[in-house]
């Protein structure tokens, strides 16, 4: 038995178990390892979706069927992949809802010209909390989205249980959702990785630098740090 | 069962260029005269038997009629309508069945390249290999025929026995019929036929006897005489079927547009970084006079 008093291998990492918003040594705990989980676990089943669902939406995307085996794995595949993809969202929703309430500064124009103006890289918001209004609006697009996803993906799946007009809707809805979807996705995955250096690993790892903090989220970084950053 | 020999006219989902639209052959239509129809059910037994269909269990619901709907093993139906008219009663019986129309709502739905065909003469089929199952050609149907197999999943209905008519035979059904209400030959001649009847049932005091041959949905392969040609519905036909207008827009306009869409998002991504660049320290700098270095 050694007498070395032992010390954990990656403290940020044991701490991000249980805990997140805390400092540990020079990383900031910003996702605790079971909202990583579910995290990923949405984002697999929605690409699941995603891949099984495009060939059969366009011919043009016919390609991915290989993927999986052929376009009659894809029809088999992608209800059950949305049903996961709905329940594992659910829980996403109710584990992230509380921080993605919009602050009073926030209530404008996320979807305009703020969004843009935030695009172009050209300022920072000094009171940006632990998500900026850009992700609580893509949080909030994403449940109703996901919610929309279903009940018409349920339609769509049991046809005969529903009349015609209903069924006609569905589709249409579907894809109007899917496609939103998508696109905002895109952004969502760009703005993660390549945009924004430092972020990825918040969803690995689990933390992310205070140099990242303090840049991104100043007032996430003030409240986490007890630091004052403002220019005096 | 897709046949070979004839070509292919119009192919479920698929992209463009696929047909080559070099012949011209005649459409062929099956001819219909309710009038004339006893109800005796020998087409019904004749489509069984040359397509080896399994037999499928009767239910009695008060009618004449072997089942309440078509199914996948029961591509032709004949139903009996029992009406109060004039004093008395009339029966409405009429075969049901699909009727290969000229713009098939189940072939514009459905998302499997090639899994519903329309032949060169207008004999619209479907192709199991490629079908998946997904019920979208049941919504695209205004006639309501697409039914599904049980165990493989697979949309089943009448062929217009396409293994028939393309070595020169007329239908199962057309041959089986007892009366000469059924007959087969090109559209314009069957069109021919049934107006000449029409023109008949008006002479004999049938002032609404109409040729049904919807052209909403383009006309259709299966044209129908029918006494109340006022009342399609008083046969289970709906007054003025066509394609789904939704089903058109979610495929025509809606699909489309969510493919520019998507590629413009990756474009847009890829183009605000090659313009942009990361998000810096440049803007913080404005603010936060001690970012740390890491």
């Amino acid at each position: 038995m050694s007498t070395v008093a032992s010390r954990p291998a990656d403290p940020a990492v044991r701490v991000a178990r249980e805990k997140e918003d805390v400092l540990v040594g020079d990383e900031i705990v910003r996702h605790r390892i079971i909202s990583r989980a579910i995290h990923w676990t949405v984002a697999v089943t929605f690409f699941v979706s995603l891949l099984t669902g495009m060939p059969i939406w366009t011919p043009v995307f016919g390609w991915m069927a290989s993927l999986f085996g052929g376009l009659s794995v894809c029809r088999v595949l992608h209800p059950w992949a949305g049903v996961v993809f709905s329940l594992a969202s659910v829980f996403m929703f109710f584990d992230w809802a509380a921080d993605m309430r919009f602050d009073p500064h926030e209530k404008k124009g996320w979807w305009g010209p703020r969004l843009f103006h935030y695009l172009r890289w050209e300022f920072e918001d000094v009171e940006t909390g632990k998500y900026n209004g850009g992700q609580k609006f893509y949080f909030w697009t994403a449940g109703l989205g996901s919610l929309g996803l279903l009940l018409s993906g349920l339609i769509i799946w049991f046809p005969r249980a529903f009349p015609a007009l209903v069924r006609e809707l569905s589709f249409v809805i579907h894809d109007l959702t899917f496609i939103l979807f998508a696109v905002a996705l895109v952004f969502h995955i760009y703005l993660a990785t390549s945009a924004e250096p430092g972020t990825f690993r918040s969803m690995t790892r689990g933390t992310v630098t205070r140099k990242w903090a303090r840049l991104h989220h100043p007032r996430w970084y003030r409240e986490v740090t007890g630091e004052d950053t403002r220019r005096s | 069962m897709s046949a070979q020999s004839l070509e292919i006219r119009r192919s479920s989902a698929s992209v463009w260029g696929s047909r080559s639209g070099m012949r011209t052959v005649p459409t062929v239509s099956k001819y219909i005269d309710t009038t004339t129809c006893i109800g005796c059910k020998a087409c019904e037994a004749a489509c069984q038997e040359w397509n080896d269909l399994e037999t499928v269990a009767t239910r009695q619901t008060g009618t004449y009629q072997t089942l309440p709907t078509l199914d996948s093993q029961y591509w032709n139906l004949i139903r009996f309508n029992e009406r109060d008219f004039d004093g008395g009663i009339i029966w409405l019986m009429r075969k049901d069945q699909c009727m290969h129309c000229d713009e098939p709502g189940c072939l514009a739905a459905c998302p499997a390249p090639g899994a519903i065909v329309q032949y060169a003469n207008g004999i619209v089929d479907v192709n199991p290999d490629q079908c998946i199952g997904c019920g979208y050609c049941e919504t695209g149907c205004p006639f309501d025929v697409p039914r599904f197999h049980a165990t493989t999943g697979k949309m089943a209905k009448c062929t217009l026995c396409v293994d028939r008519t393309s070595v020169g035979l007329e239908p199962a059904c057309i041959k089986a019929c007892p009366t000469g209400c059924l007959q087969f030959g090109t559209k314009d001649d069957m069109v021919a036929l049934g107006n000449g009847r029409v023109e008949q049932l008006k002479g004999n005091g049938f002032a609404n006897a109409a040729l049904y041959d919807p052209q909403g949905v383009g006309g259709t392969g299966v044209v129908t005489v029918l006494a109340h040609g006022d009342h399609p519905e008083w046969y289970n036909l709906p007054a003025d079927p066509h394609v789904p207008l939704l089903v058109k827009f979610w495929k025509s306009v809606l699909r489309p547009l969510g493919v520019v869409a998507i590629f413009g998002a990756v474009i847009g991504a890829f183009g605000h970084y090659m313009n942009h660049g990361r998000k810096g320290v440049k803007g913080a700098a404005a603010h936060d006079a001690n970012l740390p270095e890491a």
